[in-house]
């Protein structure tokens, strides 16, 4: 077990490592989440529909777009692991003696690292433009937990994927297809219950609507009466994505 | 001697029914350079992958140091290494870090790590560049840091498929010096598959050659040659019509087999001065035009040539692997 973590742990030391020396990339993936709190929110501020419980539509936005671009780069992880395949570093992590599952579920949790890069730039910017966060460090840093955890389930889903897909043209295509039914079929820009009753119902199976809902209530509203269904419906998706995407690496390899 | 690695009836057919070996039986010596060499698609890379517990064979037992690859894989895993054909290491973080990755990997304890990364940077010439990233090294720098990496977890057995494809001479050539040191100190066991013939002539201790999935000869470099016996005439022809002339020289007092590529045969004779001019003879009734001839003791190449059937041709594959790796450091 203790092996198994610390496998876990190099797998997210590597991929620090790697966000260390490519900032760029980092850079550019918060563009977008800080275009849709800077023009989008302020723009759509003046339309009084969005029953967003009193919270300003930027600040009632700013959780929504922040797991909207962690949750995109996770899903875009399994490209790096279609990548890796067509090199030999599967093949090589495969012919170690640790554990597949710590390394599923280490390179995994990695797209969590770069989640939190990500959020640890947002979050200053939402700031600057006015945003209110509550202040307190423990909610701050449960809410980073809760990015971290879901974006390695994302991430994980998306080796899932690619241990069916194995050529990049096709995961771009099918990662593209994902990510913004999840992104609009959820609480992320609106309340599920503006949208059509089948739509909310496709809400309840969407594990980023559970997201933006615990990170909302921890940053922004501080109402935590959904939280502990939302933790218990990350943690399943998390378990379920993982088992399903260690079952499949093998796949990757062949 | 006890056997590092043993193979017996192994056969795998990949879905959709290619058969990529058919039957292989290997015994590859302790502290040896075995080299399996083959024409592509022969099954050298299934062989390894499968040696390396990547996946199952469809039947058949092969073992690393006694253990089963299939039940034992967990403990077959610590007694090995593995260097694949494609880049294996990670290129955008610099040559170091991968090396220290691969340690917390191997679990190496923290207080020998730094010390095992150094030295595996200085024995494959790599410290003056330990910090750079590795998308700035060049084949041969990438090539050496991959088996620096291998050899750091002092492997009992290392596998290297293809180590040196794609890469210059004097890049061929200084991989090979390191691993022969390396093996001099530790005793190392190497199983190497290539289709360079020079390197296992240079290098192998063991030499087996597969083709079409099933092993067709094996023994030293030395043994292959001399079991040619003889020498050797080759002929290159200006056509490719050669049935008649095939038929009259295999027919010649003191020829021992003729094999055939394209234009150019090969004949096996007891010996070369007195069966040349009824060779010459043979071919002018048949009026088939020589353009050159030579006379050699056999060689590894001819040896593969009759056993395999084919020359190794591998332009294409390394081309493919070149821009591969090419487009791995373009990122």
């Amino acid at each position: 077990m203790l092996d198994f973590l610390r496998h876990i742990f190099v797998m997210l030391e590597l991929e620090l490592r790697r966000v260390k020396h490519d900032r760029l990339e980092l850079y550019t993936r918060v563009v977008q989440p800080i275009l849709w709190i800077t023009v989008f929110g302020p723009a759509m501020s003046g339309v009084r529909g969005i029953p967003t419980g009193g919270i300003p539509y930027t600040d009632y936005i700013t959780p929504g777009v922040l797991i909207q671009s962690t949750t995109f780069t996770s899903i875009f992880f399994g490209l790096i692991m279609v990548w890796e395949r067509e090199t030999g570093i599967l093949k090589r992590l495969y012919v170690t003696p640790t554990s597949r599952y710590a390394t599923v579920i280490g390179r995994s949790l990695s797209a969590g690292v770069r989640a939190i890069a990500q959020a640890l730039i947002i979050i200053p910017v939402a700031l600057l433009i006015g945003v209110k966060f509550i202040s307190n460090v423990l909610y701050l840093i449960s809410a980073f937990l809760i990015i971290f955890f879901a974006s390695g389930g994302f991430a994980s889903l998306s080796i899932l994927i690619a241990s069916f897909v194995k050529t990049r043209e096709r995961f771009m295509g099918i990662g593209g297809a994902l990510t913004f039914p999840l992104f609009f079929v959820s609480n992320a820009l609106y309340p599920v219950k503006m949208m059509p009753p089948i739509l909310q119902r496709f809400a309840t199976f969407n594990p980023l609507h559970y997201t933006v809902d615990a990170v909302r209530s921890l940053l922004i509203t501080g109402e935590f009466s959904n939280l502990p269904i939302d933790v218990a419906a990350i943690i399943i998706f998390d378990v379920a994505v993982f088992s399903l995407a260690t079952a499949s690496f093998g796949k990757i390899i062949e | 001697m006890s056997s590092a690695v043993t193979v017996r009836n192994l056969v795998k057919v990949y879905e959709g029914g290619v058969k990529a070996l058919n039957g292989i039986n290997l015994d590859v010596d302790q502290g040896s350079i075995f080299s399996l060499i083959g024409p592509n698609g022969a099954g050298k890379t299934t062989l390894m992958r499968i040696l390396t517990t990547q996946f199952k064979p469809t039947s058949g037992e092969a073992y690393v140091f006694g253990l089963n690859v299939v039940k034992h894989g967990d403990q077959v895993r610590k007694l090995i290494s593995y260097v694949p054909q494609e880049i294996s290491v990670w290129t955008d973080v610099s040559g170091y870090e991968n090396l220290l990755i691969y340690a917390k990997i191997y679990r190496l304890p923290s207080s020998e790590r730094r010390k095992a990364v150094e030295e595996a940077l200085e024995n494959m010439g790599l410290t003056e560049f330990r910090n750079s990233l590795v998308n700035t090294y060049s084949g041969g720098m990438i090539r050496r840091l991959e088996i620096a990496s291998a050899l750091m977890t002092k492997p009992k057995i290392l596998f290297l498929d293809e180590p040196t494809i794609g890469l210059d001479p004097s890049a061929r050539k200084a991989i090979w010096e390191k691993l022969i040191s390396f093996k001099k100190d530790y005793g190392v066991t190497v199983f190497f598959n290539t289709h360079y013939m020079d390197e296992t002539e240079h290098y192998s201790d063991e030499v087996a050659i597969i083709n079409r999935g099933a092993i067709v000869k094996s023994g030293t470099v030395k043994e292959l040659e001399q079991s040619l016996g003889g020498e050797v005439i080759h002929l290159n022809l200006n056509t490719s019509s050669l049935k008649g002339l095939l038929k009259r020289v295999r027919e010649l007092n003191g020829v021992r087999e003729v094999v055939f590529n394209d234009s150019e045969i090969m004949v096996i004779v007891n010996d070369a001065e007195t069966t040349l001019p009824s060779i010459m003879e043979a071919a002018r009734v048949e009026e088939v035009a020589v353009k050159r001839v030579s006379m050699t003791k056999p060689s590894l190449d001819d040896v593969f040539l009759k056993y395999a059937g084919a020359k190794l041709e591998s332009g294409g594959r390394v081309v493919e692997v070149k821009q591969l790796r090419g487009a791995i450091k373009r990122g």
